[in-house]
């Protein structure tokens, strides 16, 4: 409980170090976060022509369902991004030998890695989620809480994905094609309803791409209260976090350093 | 001829170069694979539902086949290039060599277009023949008509990308209009055909470049008619000349304000 402590602390003090740095560029801040909230938005014209098509629901979703997943997916991916920025780049890190530098550091080596970058864009979907949140949901609460709790799960299931995905280079080599995979097959399964699909797919959103503990649970939840899908949810987050966390560590033995020279400034 | 073949070689090596990195075919088909899969559930719910006008769940699916292969044929990273070269200063090196900026880059391109294009283009077909079948009333005659129009569609992104790339030249963050541009042509046509929108925006939609990019030519696939194709052609060309007009009038207006000091 301790070092779980200590980890958080340590989360904080990247997140307040990173936070600083970002505001020193404010404008470019500014501009990359405004041009992410706006390309997220032109989701919601296609999802505004598709039901005024159809009038009725799609997957077993209607507009607001709709509008909540997106608002979930966006916020737990820019939460992601912006405390554990460097989790679409540990294969370069790995492989160009900049690990050497994290290993060094009297700290968990995969928290200083995934936190030592933040994704100034990132803040664009984390604001675009609660915005969409406020316009489509403003007086449900429960909507809120699920939102709230599913932006911290969702968050780190995205970054357990990326990091197990990612570890397959101290096994394969260069696995920045898998990493850039599961993360696009996340997304993609997170942001339709998850009645569009049957079968095997569905069966792969509750367990190797775990889209559905990211979003569709979360909604299901909203919707109608369930506290045995709520602990399933809150169990397979911890498992998959811990089997990411175990995984990169079981990897790191095989890491053999090349002796880069670098400066981290 | 002789100017031309220096452009082909910089297209020869540039194709070369695409076969070259597997893990990068390997990735965009991929992707694409993934990205008609989730498409192909999703309109496959939307028709479970009702009808859309004017398309067949086929038809839609082969539009969106075409799309996105417009989408993949014409990746380029033309943008970003233009970015890097203007900001990072390489762009003087590229002055006082034999060829032409502009017409160099786009050679460069081309073979990664081409290449993307052709592999893509073979996924689509296995996609869309497995997924639904054959587009109904389809004619193999019609369509050197309609690849005129799918080609016209990827030279003129890529030539308002390369624009929008050198307004690095004035703008130090020019990526909202990247990101700004890259959405128009995804609602104008990409993922949605224009006939899907309001009638108010699909007159708008006629009088601005982004339809041309991918609705017109997968239009132009799925239900080809002279009609359709005797209007959108003539547009297209007219926008591909105003997209190279003006990236090389935006490179000569950024180029004299360039100050090389050796080194």
């Amino acid at each position: 409980m301790k070092s779980l402590g200590k980890i958080f602390r340590l989360i904080g003090l990247y997140f307040k170090v990173n936070l600083a740095s970002a505001m020193e560029y404010r404008s470019s801040f500014l501009l990359q976060a405004f041009g992410i909230a706006l390309s997220n938005a032109s989701f919601v014209f296609f999802w505004w022509i598709a039901f005024e098509q159809i009038g009725g629901r799609i997957g077993g979703y209607d507009f607001r369902d709709v509008m909540f997943i997106w608002a979930l997916t966006s916020s737990a991916f820019g939460a992601s991004n912006i405390l554990f920025g460097n989790m679409n780049g540990i294969t370069r890190l790995i492989v160009s030998g900049e690990l050497d530098t994290f290993l060094l550091q009297p700290k968990d080596v995969l928290v200083s890695l995934l936190c030592a970058r933040t994704s100034l864009s990132a803040w664009g979907d984390l604001v675009y989620g609660f915005v969409l949140m406020a316009l489509t949901h403003s007086s449900d609460g429960m909507a809120w809480i699920m939102f709230l709790g599913g932006t911290i799960v969702g968050g780190l299931l995205m970054t357990a994905i990326s990091v197990t995905a990612h570890t397959f280079t101290f096994y394969f080599g260069d696995a920045s094609l898998i990493g850039d995979m599961a993360l696009e097959f996340i997304i993609n399964f997170c942001i339709y309803p998850q009645g569009i699909y049957h079968g095997f797919v569905r069966a792969l959103m509750f367990t190797l791409i775990p889209a559905s503990f990211i979003v569709h649970v979360p909604l299901k939840l909203a919707r109608s209260f369930d506290i045995m899908w709520l602990l399933i949810m809150l169990g397979a987050s911890i498992l998959y976090c811990t089997l990411a966390y175990w995984f990169f560590y079981r990897g790191l033995k095989k890491y053999e350093s090349g002796n880069l020279i670098i400066t981290r400034m | 001829m002789k100017a031309l073949r220096k452009y082909f070689t910089v297209f020869r090596i540039s194709l070369e170069n695409a076969f070259v990195y597997r893990s990068n075919i390997l990735g965009g088909l991929l992707f694409y694979s993934l990205f008609i899969f989730v498409f192909f559930n999703l309109w496959r719910a939307i028709y479970q539902e009702g009808q859309v006008s004017g398309y067949s769940l086929t038809q839609i699916v082969w539009y969106l086949c075409i799309t996105e292969l417009i989408g993949f044929g014409s990746r380029s990273n033309i943008f970003h290039q233009m970015n890097d070269d203007v900001k990072s200063g390489s762009i003087a090196y590229q002055l006082n060599r034999p060829y032409k900026y502009v017409i160099y880059q786009f050679f460069n391109a081309l073979g990664v277009m081409v290449f993307n294009f052709l592999i893509c283009g073979v996924l689509a077909i296995i996609l869309g023949l497995v997924m639904v079948g054959p587009i109904p009333g389809f004619r193999f005659t019609t369509l050197p008509f309609a690849l005129i129009s799918v080609i016209l569609g990827i030279i003129m992104n890529f030539f308002i990308l390369m624009t929008l790339g050198l307004t690095a030249f004035r703008l130090e963050e020019n990526i909202a209009f990247y990101l700004i541009y890259q959405k128009l042509v995804f609602m104008l046509g990409m993922f949605i055909p224009v006939e899907f929108l309001p009638l108010w925006l699909q007159n708008i939609a006629k009088w601005l470049p982004f339809s041309y990019v991918t609705w017109a030519p997968a239009r132009l696939v799925v239900a080809f008619s002279w009609d359709l194709f005797w209007t959108v052609v003539p547009i297209q060309i007219l926008w591909v000349f105003v997209a190279i007009i003006l990236s090389m009038m935006m490179y000569g207006y950024g180029i004299k304000g360039i100050q090389a000091h050796g080194g």
